[in-house]
């Protein structure tokens, strides 16, 4: 249909103006998803011009790739269908900020490095601290349900959006829930867009729950000699008065890569608060690792993010996120590790994850395509014996053509997920195919 | 539209006579819940014990096309767990068993009509706690908390219920029973538990709710701050939370409210005092100490009249009675009031609160206020005796101007008890057709046949059953020529 695509285009341009709508090979190329090359890749300015845009994609019976920064492309099956990129890195207002709320509102396409930088005089800050999240847009990070570290005191996306508003894919936009930290007015719209790829609807804008940085915080690691201690550990620690920020769980595998001593696992733990009271607590952590048998080092300010960094997904690797009980942690360890080993004998796991939680990131590498998803699969199954799921949370296309990037989602949850992308986007604009069974 | 015979006879089939209610006297105790306003009693009572039970129920009444109502406790606030259209209720009072304790999991599965104070009792003696506390804690069913997503006053640091659930069993409006979540958290595909919590019944009926334990807090320490004020009590509240600090508990009176507390109860607070902060912090013990000074000397500063701090168990309790009585106490001023829940911004608490007094002076009533300030959720009680006419007309009319004043402010009209049939027709303050619409559609995703607690939570519109339609956006002219 050349012409009706000639004339497409030019409506685009008519929405967002001539130097937001690019179709030249180069940029399309730059926007492929999973070999999906868009026609068109359109950067609208305001929620108006992106409800426009999809609205005219409807109609068009087009297919709609929303991408922030593209750091989570790999997540998810490749796209069915690609004809617009909708580049979101323009809408990265902020909208309003309150300190005395504790509350903020952005546009989707703002990245976290830049909100911290905003917040940070305020001694205020949004606890989010998935891999990568300094570039990441807050839409992406709310969209994939993205989380760190932090999830341990502060908990996820689900737990700090408290209103949005989205665009539908018929291009109505949409608010659900509100500005305030508490409300129950009508359904939790919020909850249902954390986590939903945008297949619901894009997201334009969001409002989130800040909090206070503490005075003071400082964080330690905890060299094991198995698995099974650092679960005694971490049982020990979760059952304390203690209140940590981070219980972060590390194999020997990853322990390697990060500026510390070699052992069989570690647990990093860091504790934020008034200076006495994060003195103390460390005391106390000091003493309980020490009954247990294990040397506790205290940690370099800058730990954090220098472990991000060394367990940043290299290029041609794979990304597992493993979501166990949260008193799993030893068996959940193991079974990964064993797991991935017979399926493929010298492929590498790097394994961290939310101790306190049963939430894994298994970096997996070295290995072909084939062997990944022969691991991925035996990872799944031992994972599910124990009541746990995995997810391909980056990965190459092929692999995620090869295996459920998702996982398998019970028929009747999965008629209820059907039901919905069937009333809100009944023609598939919205990220066609990629989520869970092909929605 | 009395229900026939033999659907009565296929009612106690499924639930046996001593499971199903519906002589007249006993469907009376069914007419309402804690907001005696709105009273409609259902035409029969079925007190299930198996989620099966409950699948056979919906069954029945969606080939009927009778309406279902679930009710717990029916201690809500909002004319929630009652009958306007008669049809079926569905007491989940019999599904009252702990299923499982999985201390090592941190998380417990219950049946809905389990109290919940009793999940926190058997779980206390270990060091773990169910943190959702709703005022009516000791009698509230923790399927109702999941159904409006309760509340309560120390969910300023611990989060309201849909923070604390992990997974539910649901008998959905088209009579599948299914399980949401679990005990792993994070699972992919779309968020139906966090959606569901706060779903008011209209999705269909919870029989199994998998909760979160939290371990209790090493120290806990409450302060008592009167002010001659109220502003310097707001600006309290404004420096504690800009000094970092996240109290589990932040309440505060006003000046009548403290007037009634003090003739009623004996709370002793200060006779010259417009308004009471009362403070709680827990964790560890360091940082209760380091906290609560700050927080101490935070009030002082902006001209507290008397602080006191709690030295133990027995003292604390004293400091919260005036604050758990505060509801009761009123009664000494008026007859009856309206409750209201609105939320705004917890920098705009100076602000509401005059614009209160304004209210109150318009329409001639007395508004008592007690709320949790920590986030802005106001609990104002317009005061009226109906005994005079046109008196609770003017309550009313001060009620919806008081919702408008707090949407203006960037707030919302139900903080923590739910919107059931009472804030239903509130919700267009806050939400635009197109957002309600929304809502309507991912009920029908629940509840195909709108046979779930009709007329709850969801606006009802005049022109069509399908609710609001929302304008497209405009296409430019000419993009298909």
């Amino acid at each position: 249909m050349p012409v009706a695509a000639r004339s497409i285009g030019e409506a685009f341009v008519t929405i967002a103006g001539r130097d937001r709508v690019r179709d030249d090979d180069d940029a399309r190329a730059a926007a492929a998803v999973d070999g999906q090359v868009p026609r068109w890749v359109v950067r609208p300015a305001s929620i108006d011009q992106l409800s426009r845009v999809l609205a005219l994609a409807q109609d068009g019976g087009l297919a709609v790739l929303p991408r922030g920064a593209g750091s989570a492309l790999e997540l998810g099956n490749p796209p069915s269908r690609a004809d617009v990129v909708a580049d979101l890195s323009g809408l990265d207002r902020v909208v309003e900020y309150n300190p005395d709320d504790l509350t903020i509102t952005v546009e989707a396409g703002i990245v976290a490095g830049a909100l911290a930088t905003l917040l940070a005089p305020h001694r205020q800050f949004l606890p989010l601290d998935p891999p990568g999240a300094a570039a990441r847009t807050l839409g992406g990070i709310t969209a994939t349900s993205a989380s760190g570290p932090l999830r341990t005191r502060y908990g996820t996306p689900r737990d700090l959006l408290l209103g949005v508003r989205f665009v539908q894919a018929d291009g109505v936009v949409t608010w659900g829930g509100s500005k305030v930290v508490k409300s129950v007015s009508g359904y939790d719209v919020p909850k249902l867009m954390v986590g939903a790829l945008g297949t619901l609807g894009v997201l334009g804008e969001l409002t989130l729950r800040l909090h206070p940085l503490p005075d003071s915080e400082r964080s330690w690691l905890i060299l094991l000699e198995s698995a099974e201690a650092a679960q005694a550990l971490v049982e020990r620690l979760v059952d304390s008065p203690l209140q940590p920020n981070r219980i972060e769980f590390f194999n020997g595998r990853a322990l390697r890569l990060l500026p510390a001593e070699p052992a069989i696992a570690g647990v990093a733990v860091s504790i934020g608060s008034v200076a006495d009271a994060v003195r103390e607590q460390g005391e106390r952590l000091s003493a309980m690792a020490k009954a247990g048998g294990a040397r506790i080092v205290p940690l370099p300010e800058g730990f954090w993010s220098a472990a991000e960094s060394a367990l940043a997904c290299p290029g041609g690797w794979t990304v597992l996120h493993v979501a166990s009980l949260a008193g799993r942690l030893a068996d959940t360890a193991g079974a990964i590790e064993s797991a991935a080993r017979a399926a493929a004998p010298r492929v590498e796991v790097r394994l961290s994850g939310g101790a306190g939680l049963g939430t894994f990131r298994a970096l997996v590498g070295d290995a072909s395509v084939a062997e990944t998803a022969a691991v991925t699969t035996r990872v799944r199954a031992r994972v599910a014996e124990l009541g746990g799921v995995v997810v391909v949370a980056r990965g190459p296309a092929e692999l995620r053509r090869a295996v459920d990037p998702w996982g398998p989602v019970e028929p009747g949850p999965f008629a209820l997920m059907r039901a919905l992308r069937d009333e809100f986007d009944p023609k598939r604009v919205l990220n066609p195919g990629r989520f869970v069974g092909g929605l | 539209m009395p229900l026939s015979r033999t659907f009565l006879a296929d009612l106690e089939r499924i639930v046996g006579a001593d499971g199903l209610v519906h002589s007249a006297e006993g469907r009376l105790v069914y007419e309402c819940d804690m907001h005696t306003f709105y009273k409609g009693a259902p035409d029969a009572v079925a007190l299930p014990t198996r989620a099966e039970q409950v699948v056979a129920i919906v069954g029945l009444c969606r080939r009927e096309r009778v309406p279902i109502v679930p009710r717990g406790s029916g201690t809500g606030l909002i004319g929630g767990a009652m009958a306007p259209l008669g049809g079926v209720m569905i007491g989940t009072n019999r599904m009252d068993r702990i299923l499982e304790i999985d201390l090592p999991n941190r998380c417990a599965t219950v049946e809905p009509g389990l109290i919940n104070l009793a999940l926190t009792r058997e779980v206390a003696s270990r060091g773990y706690f169910f943190a959702p506390d709703p005022s009516s804690q000791m009698v509230s069913s923790i399927g109702g908390n999941v159904a409006t997503n309760a509340g309560g006053p120390h969910c300023l640091k611990y989060g309201i219920t849909t923070n604390h659930v992990l997974g539910l069993e649901l008998v959905t409006g088209a009579g599948e029973l299914v399980t949401l979540g679990g005990k792993a958290a994070e699972r992919p595909g779309y968020d139906l538990v966090g959606v569901a919590v706060g779903s008011e019944g209209t999705f269909g009926i919870v029989t199994a709710v998998t909760v979160r334990l939290l371990h209790a807090a090493e120290a806990v320490k409450t302060i008592l701050a009167s002010f001659t004020a109220i502003e310097d009590a707001s600006e309290a509240v404004s420096a504690i939370i800009a000094a970092g600090i996240v109290p589990a508990a932040l309440e505060m009176l006003d000046e009548l409210m403290i007037r009634a507390i003090n003739e009623g109860t004996g709370a002793g607070y200060p006779k010259d005092a417009a308004a009471v902060l009362l403070i709680e912090l827990d964790g560890p013990a360091a940082e209760v100490e380091a906290q609560g000074e700050r927080a101490a000397r935070i009030c002082w500063e902006r001209g507290a009249l008397e602080v006191r701090v709690a030295a133990d168990v027995a003292e604390r309790a004293l400091l919260w009675k005036g604050r758990k009585e505060a509801a009761g106490a009123v009664g000494r001023l008026a007859p009856t009031y309206l409750l209201q829940d609105a939320v705004v911004p917890r920098s705009k608490l100076p602000a509401i609160m005059r614009e209160l007094i304004a209210i109150g002076a318009r329409y001639r009533v007395q508004i008592a206020n007690v709320f949790h300030a920590g986030d802005g959720n106001l609990h104002p009680l317009i005061l009226y005796d109906d005994r005079v006419p046109d008196e609770l007309e003017r309550a009313k009319a001060a009620n919806e101007d008081l919702l408008r004043a707090c949407i203006a402010m960037g707030g919302t009209v139900t903080g923590e008890h739910g919107v059931g049939l009472d804030k239903a027709k509130n919700l267009p303050f806050q939400y635009a057709d197109a957002d309600l619409n929304f809502m309507y559609r991912l009920r029908r995703a629940f509840d195909p046949d709108a046979i779930m607690n009709p007329g709850k939570l969801l606006p009802s519109h005049p022109a069509c059953g399908e609710g609001f339609r929302p304008a497209r956006p405009r296409v430019p002219d000419g993009a298909w020529i």
